[in-house]
């Protein structure tokens, strides 16, 4: 038994440990200038309030009917109004009331909002029925009015008021509870809590409402801007708050009485309304980017194009391996048993000599927002022939996604080539501009991902979406673009192509859309047809009628193809050469009947080993576990 | 070799039987009158105590509904479903706490099985609450039995889904649907979303629990090979219609019908070896039964 210098270090350990769904969203939060300025803001709001005695040069009700309607002076720095109240110490008692009735208010109409849109949106039925309706109609009354109405009749005071602004919003939350739980509640969680007998009670609110807390929170703070917006309005027509309790609303409606002589009153109140308001949205708008992911910015774009290796450094590299590439060839004359895997990378095989894809020393890298760099592929050379099935074999996490994207140049944010050379049909692929790239990729790249109707955009016909390529790429007219793409459909096995061509992809099936997607990539005529688990989803049959298109088309049209998948059966059916990568490392390349008689790598023979197939069965299935030594390393036997 | 269930002399009866079963869903687009579609069309098959039985079909033949029949999570149209002499479609709209108790669920893809925002662990004991299983200390310690059984440690009872891998998670949905100590576990693509080496150790896991527990699994799966290796007997649903039924060894030796000719002819081999032959065989077939595959693509 001896050990191999590639050791599995983390096989046994769970991916690098991911801060919790909450905690990345306060990570991103922080990295969102406009959002942190909102909360600045918003915190100094409430300080204000808050601290409002300590703050205020007057208490709320003093008057100085020395100085009536003044400007602003030594002593008032805002003026007075009409009693002789300090507007800027008004100005200050009056935030409080904002965020008493706002808070208030938002915290009624959860208290409604939430249990009902729980409960309709569970219970479905005749309760969603009927609640619908009454939601419709409540909708269909301007809030306002509602609000005149609960004022009309329980009169003036600040709780009343609270009650009457939640009430308008409170469907708002019930609308949207309602959808949330409705879609929460057909997913598995909520059906394995059945299984395991927790009543309905249990289901909805220790199972489902935790899942609406960040949806609560966007839309809490977007009403809560509201809400002040409604108070003020209130106030403003005199029938929010008593008189003698300072609003913004209530000093807007005394600036209104001047505006005339003092234009200057509906300065204060006006200004503080829209900065409160503003930045409420803005938190608002901010928690829910935060919530639903990372994004691009424009400055981790520049910093990936900053940090992206020139053409000129690529160029070096190639040099480089290239001489090893001659160095390796000499070697492997003297070697005789083991190949490295990158040295039989790096060569084609008599049955497809002329290289059509070239990969060199490409090392892709993953910046963390902490600063971590990351990496996900590391120095993988790796070269296709023209006309042959490349199969990239691996588990998730193994980088061969990663690999093809990076050939496509479609890495995700925050992933970027640190170094290395793509070269396809003679032409380098790294250091090329976004446009550049896509010139390249729609003539000499076709690509099919995984979910067929993922492939297809849902709102044009297949046709167009065939012949736009064609004319793009091939500069077609209308009329032969149209008779290509039908042609093209026919050849990938679609019956009645020139009909079907005005069909929308959702009236194609699992089977047939994939092979729609496969028409589409193979539009430009591409020297290299990247398969990115193109058949994964599909059913047996349908992915058995897949592979042997994919086989046809290659026989006929002599295109490479790439094709990743975590599945040994694609591999062993359509496949000429097999590249095993695990953690980034391509670990070997081999030849499909070598690889399954004689693979060289230990993590290779793991598993085909562990590989249950229909064709034959085995007592137990070993595991990778059996394939490791205690310290770590692969075992060789 | 078929493997060998080891039955009790006293158990006359199967633990589960499932005769013409039917379901229907209702169908989308008629406004006043229900249109329905029945997904499920007159199955019929048993599950002996301690037995695995395999449940093969692609996607729409019907497989996991006949699943969520027996869960009483989708209704029985017709026919009957017995469980331990107990008619499971006469139970009424509450399902009685002992069969939430004896038949348990694992599903493909162990993120969504477990709520996002709870850590993994209070699955399991949420799970031991509702049952009236102990207290609060005795249900962790029950629930770290159980974790340590399914191959987890103390450390991951306090983890957030998101912070597991999918082998790892779906131990923890095996876990708690173990915990209860179950009767019958109903397995829905439990393995089909894990990667390889994961699938092998979830595998032998399922059958080691077996031949602790003697529990009885409802295979679910589109995977032969999967289902070659773990089921006792299989059933071959097409269209939700069970069309063949046998023990597995017989079953991939001999297949009778011709769906599962056709779909032991297009599940992927394990080698490379003769693949060109069976790439001709392919194409002839096609030639040769068009109408049957493209119903099922």
């Amino acid at each position: 038994m001896t050990t191999s210098t590639v050791g599995p270090a983390a096989a046994s350990a769970p991916a690098a440990r991911q801060a919790s769904g909450i905690r990345q969203a306060w990570g991103r939060l922080r990295h969102q200038p406009v959002t942190l300025a909102a909360i600045i803001t918003v915190a100094i709001i409430v300080l204000i309030a808050a601290f409002a005695p300590l703050i205020a040069p007057y208490a709320p009700g003093e008057t100085d009917f020395t100085a009536v309607l003044a400007g602003p002076s030594a002593e008032h720095p805002l003026g007075t109004d009409d009693f002789g109240h300090d507007i800027l110490s008004q100005l200050i008692y009056a935030a409080r009331t904002a965020l008493v009735v706002g808070v208030g208010s938002v915290f009624v109409a959860m208290l409604i909002g939430v249990p009902m849109g729980l409960i309709l949106g569970y219970k479905g039925g005749w309760y969603d029925r009927i609640g619908s309706r009454v939601m419709d109609i409540a909708d269909a009354m301007p809030g306002i009015m509602i609000g005149f109405v609960v004022i009309a009749i329980l009169g003036r005071g600040t709780l009343i008021l609270i009650f009457a602004i939640g009430l308008i919003f409170s469907m708002n939350f019930a609308r949207m509870v309602r959808a949330i739980t409705l879609t929460e509640r057909k997913k598995l969680y909520v059906e394995s809590a059945h299984v395991s007998g927790l009543r309905n009670r249990q289901i909805v609110f220790g199972q489902v409402l935790p899942n609406l807390v960040g949806p609560l929170a966007v839309q809490g703070a977007v009403f809560l801007g509201n809400a002040i917006k409604v108070e003020a309005a209130l106030s403003f027509l005199g029938l929010g708050l008593p008189d003698d309790q300072p609003s913004w609303g209530g000093m807007l409606r005394v600036a209104a009485e001047h505006q005339v002589d003092h234009p200057w009153m509906a300065l204060p109140p006006g200004i503080a309304i829209v900065v409160t308001v503003l930045a409420l949205n803005l938190l608002g708008d901010g928690i829910n980017d935060a919530l639903s992911g990372a994004r691009t910015t424009r400055k981790q774009r520049k910093k990936a194009r900053a940090l992206a290796p020139s053409l000129a450094d690529v160029e070096k590299a190639r040099q480089s391996a290239e001489a090893r590439e001659t160095a390796t060839d000499a070697a492997q004359a003297a070697t005789a048993s083991v190949i490295p895997a990158t040295a039989s990378a790096l060569i084609t095989t008599p049955l497809h000599p002329e290289t059509v894809l070239a990969v060199r020393d490409m090392r892709i890298v993953a910046d963390r927002p902490d600063g971590e760099v990351v990496p996900l592929v590391t120095d993988l050379s790796l070269t296709v022939g023209r006309g042959e099935i490349m199969g990239l074999l691996g588990e998730s996490g193994s980088g061969k996604s990663m690999l093809a994207k990076s050939i496509l140049g479609l890495l995700p944010a925050g992933v970027r080539v640190e170094s290395g050379s793509v070269e396809l049909a003679g032409e380098e692929l790294v250091g090329r501009t976004e446009r550049q790239l896509r010139s390249i990729r729609g003539k000499k790249l076709g690509v099919v991902f995984q979910n067929p109707q993922a492939n297809l955009s849902p709102v044009h016909t297949v046709g167009r979406q065939l012949v736009d390529p064609l004319r793009v790429h091939h500069g077609m007219s209308k009329k032969a673009a149209r008779d290509q793409a039908a042609d093209l459909l026919d050849m990938v096995g679609v019956k009645d192509a020139a009909n079907r061509l005005d069909q929308y992809p959702h009236q194609f099936s699992g089977g047939m859309a994939q092979r729609v997607a496969i028409a589409i990539a193979l539009a430009g005529d591409p020297d290299v047809l990247i398969l990115d688990e193109a058949t994964s989803a599909l059913d047996v049959t349908t992915q058995s009628q897949v592979l042997d298109l994919v086989l046809d088309l290659r026989d006929k049209l002599g295109m490479a193809v790439i094709n990743i998948t975590h599945d040994l059966g694609v591999a062993a059916e359509a496949c000429d050469r097999v590249a095993i990568m695990y953690h980034g490392e391509l670990l070997e390349v081999n030849d499909v009947f070598s690889l399954f008689h004689e693979p060289h790598h230990p993590y290779t023979k793991a598993l085909l080993a562990s590989h249950p197939t229909a064709d034959h069965k085995v007592d137990r299935l070993p595991t990778i576990a059996d394939f490791v030594t205690a310290d770590g390393e692969w075992i060789a036997r | 070799m078929d493997r060998e269930v080891i039955i009790p002399m006293t158990a006359h009866r199967p633990l589960l039987d499932v005769r013409d079963l039917e379901v229907a869903y209702e169908a989308k687009g008629g406004m006043f009158r229900k249109r329905m579609t029945t997904v499920v069309k007159g199955v019929s098959f048993h599950i002996a105590p301690g037995e695995t039985y395999g449940l093969v079909g692609e996607s729409g033949s019907g497989k996991s509904t006949t699943g969520r029949a027996i869960l009483r999570l989708a209704d029985i149209a017709g026919g009957t479903v017995t469980f331990d002499g107990t008619d499971v479609g006469a139970m009424g709209s509450r399902t009685p706490l002992s069969y939430r108790r004896d038949v348990q669920a694992v599903y493909q893809d162990p993120g969504a099985s477990l709520n996002p925002r709870h850590r993994v662990g209070r699955a399991v004991t949420d799970a031991l609450k509702r049952h009236g299983i102990g207290d609060r200390a005795s249900r962790r310690a029950k629930a770290l039995e159980v974790f340590e059984q399914v191959g987890l440690t103390a450390a991951h009872l306090d983890r957030f889904p998101s912070e597991m891998s999918g082998g790892q998670l779906q131990r923890v949905a095996i876990a708690r649907a173990l915990v209860l100590e179950p009767r019958l576990v109903i397995c829905d693509e439990a393995v089909s979303a894990l990667d390889l080496s994961t699938q092998s150790q979830i595998i032998n896991l399922l059958m080691d629990l077996q031949k602790e527990s003697g529990v009885s699994y409802l295979f679910i799966t589109h995977d032969l090979g999967v289902v070659r290796h773990i089921s006792h007997r299989v059933g071959v649903l097409k269209l939700g219609e069970l069309v063949e039924e046998n023990t597995t060894d017989a079953l991939f030796e001999a297949p009778q019908h011709e769906y599962t000719r056709s779909l032991l002819a297009a599940s992927p081999s394990s080698s490379p070896e003769g693949r060109d032959e069976r790439r001709a065989a392919r194409q002839q077939r096609r030639v040769a039964v068009p109408s049957a595959l493209r119903q099922a693509s």
